[in-house]
């Protein structure tokens, strides 16, 4: 398939690690990848603030940069900047094309799950990762059933993924998908409450044991590094684009 | 009354509480503990999602034809011999709960489960007019005597150890000092309270529901608190906000099973009791509150908070909430709820972002109230009537024309990188301060940007 690049600022310019590991995990399973240009920011530093006439500007740049894109899917290795766009591409622009391009956005964990089919890894990964279950992939993505909902059964996107891959010990932070605390500026609105936040939710990694907590989400994973080498815990983060694509 | 109608923002308090790490993880457990209940009482439920489903719908239809079933509800309750009375705001609800009291001479009233009352600040109206107030219900007793207003909609003094209690009850209530057992002071509230029953002219409840086609009201406790203190008295006062309306009793029902269970854990209340009448040679009145209501069902998504049925789950999950206590919110309710029900009367601005729109609150809802997008509005809201918290207003706007300016964005970004690597303290602003009290600046990655890299590694080739 041919996949246009979502790739937000945070990633391209301080995670860009997360940008290259996505391109070469989708070329290794056949896929022809592309980046349009003009990319910066999905606006949600502003729309989650309120702020829609100042995100405004921001958020059509990236829309025109997927508009009229010749591609099947638009892939995006972080939840939340996906979801915000797409909820702020229909925010300020109701047109087809607008809609064509809200229609192709896929996060990279979605992409792989329903649409690829990833079954099969050829390489072992011979460590034990601890889940990061951020809010908006698993509450409004259902990347996985939140721990709220019950008696349905319940699907779990990432880790159906990561247990295919040999050798993997998959564990889950207590109190499984609360919170980082990262909230965007909520970290700097409510610094007590999100440095407390964070420094439960990376001591809840630490304690299972694990070498790894893997997320899909950039920014949560960011704000838990912070976190995690203040504290001196040692557990490294890791995006799943990163484990993905070592294992493949 | 700390932090009603004052004017310190969510932050600054939510700061203070986090000084004394033991208290702010004592209080986290706590509620935590009440999570994980509900999860466990609602696991037991195979049909639980459906509940919530018809729950939610239920609520919706009676939001959306309310005068049809206030109406109903009030022509049942004449039938039922029920004295049905209209307030439009918190000092008409307090005038008639005064006029009713003072016709019948009521120098000791009791009280139970009532956050209504604590919206329209009924107990200092009525003390100042001469009559004593006893909240009943064990926590809402507790704060009364500790002179607080109550820092959880279900559990009112979760914020106070057991040690706290002791002490408190050895100052008012004269209980042995140095006592913290549970049971030891549940005792001495019992023998305490026994006595204020006894001496009763009037009993007044909040209402949980209130049925329109049977014309009567239901109370859900678990100390039968509420039924001691309306059964005793010839007067029996029930207040109650117009959402508390549900059609018949197919809806109780289903509400009923999500109540406690979403609550506590609990399958039920020990005591869902539903009057439909006066005793023999006895008053009931049912009190009907709007009170900013209406002007929120204005809005299609912000009404969607009155579907709410006080269960307090959304408090329970709320990470926010579990850290900063229920006394950071410049609100009589605080937590999710809260922001959604008084986030347009907040003078500090503050309370719409005292959350990081994780959306949990949403997914606890047994009525689907969608907690998180209503916040999200709020938030909205203030901006365009200029009111934003946190320095907002000044710098979203350069922030707006920094991330929609390629070159502005390339260049800042780049110089963050290497400042990064190079001065690791330097970055300190806007992500100084508080970024760094509590966690490490990111690393900065090694090679340049993504864009970069791509441009080199794929478009070159």
């Amino acid at each position: 398939m041919k996949i246009a690049l979502f790739i937000p600022c945070l990633v391209n310019h301080m995670q860009p690690n997360v940008g290259i590991a996505t391109v070469e995990l989708l070329e290794k399973l056949g896929h022809q990848v592309i980046l349009p240009e003009g990319q910066t920011c999905c606006g949600q530093p502003m729309t989650n603030s309120g702020c829609f006439e100042d995100a405004k500007k921001t958020t059509l740049k990236l829309l025109n940069a997927f508009k009229g894109i010749d591609c099947d899917y638009i892939v995006c290795p972080a939840a939340s900047c996906m979801i915000a766009a797409k909820e702020n591409f229909h925010e300020f622009d109701c047109s087809p094309e607008a809609t064509a391009v809200i229609g192709k956005l896929k996060e990279l964990t979605e992409f792989l799950h329903d649409i690829h089919g990833l079954e099969r890894f050829n390489k072992p990964f011979n460590h034990k990762v601890s889940l990061q279950m951020s809010c908006h992939g698993i509450r409004m993505l259902d990347l996985a059933t939140p721990s709220e909902i019950k008696g349905s059964g319940g699907y779990n996107k990432v880790e159906a993924l990561l247990s295919r891959i040999e050798g993997i010990d998959i564990a889950y932070p207590e109190r499984r998908d609360e919170c980082c605390g990262f909230g965007g500026t909520f970290a700097l609105d409510e610094g007590a409450v999100s440095g407390k936040m964070g420094k439960d939710k990376a001591q809840a990694h630490a304690n299972t044991g694990a070498r790894y907590v893997v997320g899909f989400d950039p920014s949560c994973l960011l704000h838990l590094d912070g976190v995690i080498r203040r504290e001196g815990h040692p557990v490294e983060t890791l995006h799943i684009a990163e484990l993905l694509n070592q294992a493949l | 009354m700390a932090l009603i109608g004052g004017i310190e923002s969510h932050a600054s308090a939510a700061e203070k509480f986090n000084r004394d790490v033991d208290r702010v993880n004592w209080h986290d457990k706590a509620l935590w503990n009440l999570r994980h209940k509900r999860d466990l009482a609602a696991e037991s439920q195979p049909e639980w999602e459906d509940l919530k489903q018809l729950g939610s719908e239920y609520k919706l239809h009676t939001l959306a034809n309310l005068k049809h079933y206030l109406t109903e509800f009030e022509a049942n309750c004449k039938k039922n011999g029920i004295v049905v009375h209209w307030a439009k705001d918190g000092k008409e609800h307090n005038e008639i709960v005064h006029s009713i009291l003072a016709k019948h001479n009521v120098k000791n009233l009791v009280k139970s489960k009532s956050m209504l009352t604590e919206e329209c600040h009924l107990n200092p109206y009525l003390i100042e007019r001469g009559i004593d107030v006893i909240d009943t219900d064990l926590g809402e007793r507790i704060i009364q005597l500790n002179e607080q207003p109550p820092s959880h909609i279900v559990v009112p003094a979760i914020h106070l150890k057991k040690e706290e209690v002791g002490e408190l009850f050895h100052r008012k209530i004269g209980s042995e000092k140095g006592a913290s057992c549970p049971t030891y002071l549940t005792k001495q509230a019992r023998a305490h309270l026994r006595q204020k029953f006894l001496e009763a002219d009037a009993g007044l409840t909040g209402v949980n529901m209130a049925v329109a086609s049977e014309g009567a009201v239901a109370i859900a406790t678990n100390e039968g608190n509420a039924d001691m203190g309306v059964n005793l008295p010839k007067v029996q006062i029930h207040c109650m906000g117009i959402d508390k309306i549900v059609p018949n009793m197919d809806a109780a029902s289903v509400l009923s099973r999500t109540l406690a269970r979403n609550a506590t854990g609990q399958p039920i209340t020990s005591y869902t009791t539903f009057y439909k009448g006066p005793k023999e040679g006895g008053e009931m009145h049912v009190v009907l509150v709007d009170n900013g209501r209406t002007k929120l069902f204005q809005d299609e998504l912000l009404a969607e908070a009155y579907k709410c049925i006080r269960c307090g789950g959304c408090l329970n999950t709320c990470p926010v909430y579990r850290r900063s206590s229920g006394f950071s919110y410049n609100a009589l309710i605080p937590g999710p709820i809260g922001i959604a029900v008084s986030a347009g009367d907040d003078e500090t601005h503050s309370l719409a972002w005292a959350c990081s729109l994780c959306g949990s609150c949403t997914q606890v809802c047994p009525t689907k109230v969608p907690l998180d997008k209503i916040i999200f509005k709020w938030r909205r809201i203030h901006s365009e009537q200029g009111k934003l918290p946190y320095g907002k207003n000044g710098y979203m706007p350069w922030v707006g024309k920094f991330m929609a300016n390629e070159t502005m964005l390339n260049l800042g970004m780049a110089s963050a990188r290497t400042a990064l690597r190079i001065l690791p303290d330097a970055l300190m602003k806007p992500f100084g301060m508080d970024w760094t009290k509590h966690r490490e600046l990111p690393k900065a990655p090694k090679t340049g940007s993504f864009e970069a890299w791509f441009k080199k590694n794929r478009e070159n080739k």
